[in-house]
């Protein structure tokens, strides 16, 4: 294709664009909301592996000790324990220790600190430090058969249920996206519809001077095209701004909870709503070509 | 060089256009075909330019075989002809000027050549003056030139028009009647589907009768032959 054919393919999709321009917006509108349905996906499925992969990161593990287990016994454990392969490093706290580490992470509970107070309904325990995260469960066990343990917790539970929540989350946002992509896509392929009927006596005459099929196509496609690129920058727009805030509030009000940082999580819907856009806009043309053009 | 073989067309409602019609049209020729309406003139000439394909038989235009042409040929095929039609069929949004041009820009060309030789056949078909107007501006006469201009444009081979007078008062049609001639003696070969008797018999031109879907007369130098 000659440069002079790519400068009439722009000049036709912009004139057609133009002529319709009720009906591109309401197609740039419909692929913005569904756009943005996506991107929400994949910021919240962003922030959730982000927090996975934060938890997997803290090597920890923390076994509580049966009440009434005498302090001997306990530190009996704890002597064993620190010789074990896998351990790093393994502290001894007492229930006072809970309560009091407990009473400064949640200052503002005072009625529950009364209550724990007068009859501590806490463990003595041990923190419990891997060398390799993978040894976490293998380590748990071995506490766990032990008599004088009374269970152990580890973040590789957390880590798993988050984990088995981003897959739902991720089927999820391909049903719901499944399901806008075909609205979107009823919508874009009305547009061109109209806007090759609009031009069918172009058409016509393109057709009888010799014009080839393709050449005839490409603006249209153009068309579809450039419906999909605005709705994602919309879309994307509107993320990007929106994230920045939902940033910015939860620094103040969830100041320990990790929220995955504003660059990597706009990349990542930037390239989703962007490749979204072009396929749903090509498709759209093409099909809408296939049934007005039967060149 | 235009032959037909043995040409039948038989449509899809069963309607028989052409029976067993065989033609041959040379280089540099000028042809009329003239018949009753519904005779099948119309079919032949959509057969020329790909729009109907024929149902038995083989249409051969130079070295395009028209029965098995595939899509990527016949833009090819089309750039040969220049097709002019009863209803000009203009573009109403665009000027003369941009009309003709629409015909070159669609088959890749050049602005500069675009801009170099629309003004030529826009003086061709004596419509310089006209170029910036509008088609609801022109009398019937000058869309017809702008029709021509559109299928000279791209200096076709083959001209084919499908009764180009036919809107046109008998004084109108006598000058795009002399523009064909013109556009003839500049060495396009012309093949006419038309009704229009006084010029047919003025002209001394080959003239092909159609009746029946069956061609019934050929004469080199024939007249119109039917009471209009």
């Amino acid at each position: 294709m000659s440069l002079n054919s790519i400068g009439y393919l722009f000049r036709e999709a912009g004139r057609s664009l133009s002529r319709n321009s009720w009906m591109a917006l309401a197609s740039i509108s419909t692929v913005t909301i569904s756009l943005f349905v996506l991107a929400v996906f994949v910021v919240v499925s962003v922030n959730v592996n982000h927090v996975t992969t934060i938890l997997q990161n803290q090597v920890e593990m923390r076994v509580f000790i049966k009440p009434k287990v005498p302090r001997s016994e306990e530190m009996a454990i704890l002597h064993q324990a620190q010789h074990w392969p896998q351990v790093r490093r393994i502290d001894f706290f007492t229930k006072q220790q809970a309560a009091q580490n407990l009473k400064s992470e949640f200052p503002d509970q005072s009625g529950l600190f009364q209550v724990i107070s007068k009859s501590n309904p806490l463990f003595d325990g041990l923190d419990v430090y891997t060398k390799a995260p993978q040894q976490i469960p293998v380590l748990a066990a071995r506490f766990s058969r032990m008599p004088a343990v009374h269970n152990v917790v580890y973040q590789g539970m957390v880590v798993k249920r988050l984990t088995r929540l981003g897959h739902i989350l991720k089927w999820t946002g391909w049903i719901v996206e499944g399901l806008l992509g075909v609205a979107t896509l009823l919508i874009i392929v009305n547009t061109i519809r109209l806007a090759v009927f609009a031009r069918r006596r172009e058409i016509q005459v393109m057709r009888l001077v010799g014009a080839t099929d393709w050449f005839i196509r490409w603006p249209f496609i153009m068309e579809g095209l450039t419906i999909g690129l605005v709705g994602a920058v919309v879309a994307d727009v509107v993320i990007g701004v929106g994230y920045r805030w939902v940033l910015n509030r939860a620094s103040v009000s969830l100041p320990f909870w990790p929220m995955a940082a504003w660059h990597p999580v706009v990349v990542e819907t930037t390239v989703f709503t962007v490749a979204g856009g072009l396929a749903v806009g090509a498709v759209a043309s093409i099909i809408a070509l296939r049934r007005f053009l039967k060149v | 060089m235009i032959r037909l073989d043995g040409v039948t067309k038989r449509y899809a409602n069963g309607h028989q256009g052409l029976t067993e019609v065989s033609l041959t049209v040379h280089r540099g020729e000028f042809v009329f075909l003239v018949g009753p309406s519904g005779a099948g003139k119309s079919t032949l000439i959509r057969l020329l330019y790909g729009e109907e394909r024929p149902t038995q038989g083989e249409v051969t235009i130079d070295h395009f075989r028209l029965k098995k042409l595939n899509m990527r040929q016949l833009p090819r095929l089309r750039r040969q002809l220049g097709i002019v039609f009863q209803d000009v069929k203009l573009l109403p949004t665009r000027t003369v000027f941009q009309n003709v041009a629409f015909a070159m820009e669609v088959v890749g060309a050049s602005r500069k050549d675009i801009m170099k030789r629309v003004p030529q056949v826009l003086e061709l078909v004596g419509l310089s003056r006209r170029r910036d107007h509008f088609p609801n501006e022109l009398s019937g006469g000058e869309q017809q030139r702008v029709g021509i201009a559109r299928a000279l444009v791209n200096q076709p081979s083959y001209v084919v028009a499908d009764e180009p007078t036919g809107n046109l008062d008998p004084d109108t049609a006598a000058e795009i009647m002399k523009l064909f001639q013109e556009i003839n003696r500049r060495g396009a070969t012309v093949v006419m589907a038309t009704h229009a008797k006084d010029l047919v018999n003025q002209l001394q031109k080959r003239v092909v009768a159609i009746e029946g879907g069956r061609i019934v007369r050929d004469e080199a130098r024939g007249a119109y032959g039917y009471e209009s």
